[in-house]
């Protein structure tokens, strides 16, 4: 097995799954977003997104900030510093990866 | 699914103009900057210093009170329209490190090229020709920094729309510089004297504001025709929730 195949068994399983990883990624370029706009942008139902969003913040990788805005309950969310190394270290580790296999095989 | 990573990230990075919002903002005041320098270029003007410093101070408080009503009111308009229907983000805070990539890439990617190109047109023709033709070179070269920094934008963000903006942004000042070519330069004495000198001078740069007012003028139209087109279809794909709900 190539050595950049290798690194696949040590991805992180927690990102790696694809609806995770649009929310991480989503979450990656903001400071934080709240539950509309994830569920907008990951086309993901609301019992989906909230479970998977439980999973991130299980492993400690967001933030749960919840406010008021007036009377009307107001939920943030947030990548922790964890949350970022993780995300920028699973994307290191696929890059070799996908660039590697993308090139035409040499016959 | 690296293409799907980014494709994601550029999203979000450009969601404060998922509306149009803001380029509306800016095409109007873009439009009120130009309808200052075109209108106060047709009114008689009594001296050239004169002329420059009242245009100059318009545009400056025009330009700081309309980016705060503009501020207020796009808060405004994302507050009651745009965050009720497709969610709220708050924008990453820009490192000092961020301020520095983007000065740098600004620097060497836009300015440098342009003064490059002046510093080789200064070894063909001589000073007096190059001051000549500013009007039709500055607004090409404004053109072309404006574009630059749509096209950049438009990349990082993932928007079409703004390359497309830049594009005609570049073009705009093309031509604009081709219109001036046509309509002839002034000429300027090889022999230099100060007393005849100056006023080409002076009338030179007061030609070539007026250009730059017309480049003003049609990139706020294009930016506004853009941000209603965008406006417009965003409304039409994210109708109100209550009415998503019925």
């Amino acid at each position: 097995m190539s050595g950049s195949l290798q690194n696949l068994s040590g991805l992180d399983r927690v990102i790696h799954e694809p609806a995770r990883l649009m929310l991480v990624a989503l979450l990656s370029s903001v400071e934080s977003a709240d539950f509309l706009f994830l569920l907008k942008e990951s086309g993901l139902t609301k019992g989906n997104l909230s479970v998977h969003l439980s999973r991130l913040e299980e492993a400690g990788y967001l933030r749960v900030d919840k406010t008021f805005q007036g009377k009307i309950p107001h939920t943030e969310y947030s990548l922790t510093a964890k949350g970022r190394t993780a995300f920028n270290e699973y994307r290191k580790k696929l890059d070799p990866i996908i660039r590697r296999h993308s090139k035409p095989a040499k016959l | 699914m690296d293409i799907q990573i980014d494709a994601a990230l550029k999203r979000a990075r450009g969601y404060w103009f998922i509306d149009g919002f803001t380029e509306m903002a800016a095409g109007g005041l873009f439009v009120v900057l130009a309808g200052i320098l075109l209108f106060s270029g047709t009114m008689p003007q009594a001296s050239f210093p004169g002329w420059f410093l009242s245009v100059t101070s318009e545009i400056v408080i025009a330009k700081l009170i309309g980016i705060l009503v503009a501020i207020l009111i796009l808060w405004w308009l994302k507050d009651h329209f745009t965050y009720p229907r497709t969610g709220f983000v708050r924008g990453k805070r820009v490192t000092a490190t961020q301020v520095f990539v983007i000065i740098r890439s600004f620097i060497l990617f836009l300015l440098l090229p342009i003064l490059a190109l002046l510093a080789a047109s200064l070894l063909i023709a001589s000073a007096p020709t190059v001051l000549a033709s500013m009007p039709a070179w500055f607004p090409v070269g404004l053109g072309l920094i404006w574009g630059g920094v749509y096209w950049l934008a438009g990349e990082w963000m993932g928007l079409r729309r703004f390359r497309l903006l830049a594009v005609m942004m570049v073009l705009t000042g093309i031509a604009i510089g081709v219109w001036q070519f046509a309509m002839g330069l002034p000429t300027f004495p090889s022999n230099i004297q100060s007393g005849i000198f100056r006023p080409i001078v002076l009338e030179t740069i007061h030609r070539t504001l007026i250009r730059l007012g017309f480049l003003i003028l049609i990139s706020g139209v294009v930016l506004m025709i853009s941000g209603l087109v965008t406006f417009l279809r965003y409304r039409k794909e994210n109708p109100t929730p209550n009415a998503e709900e019925s």
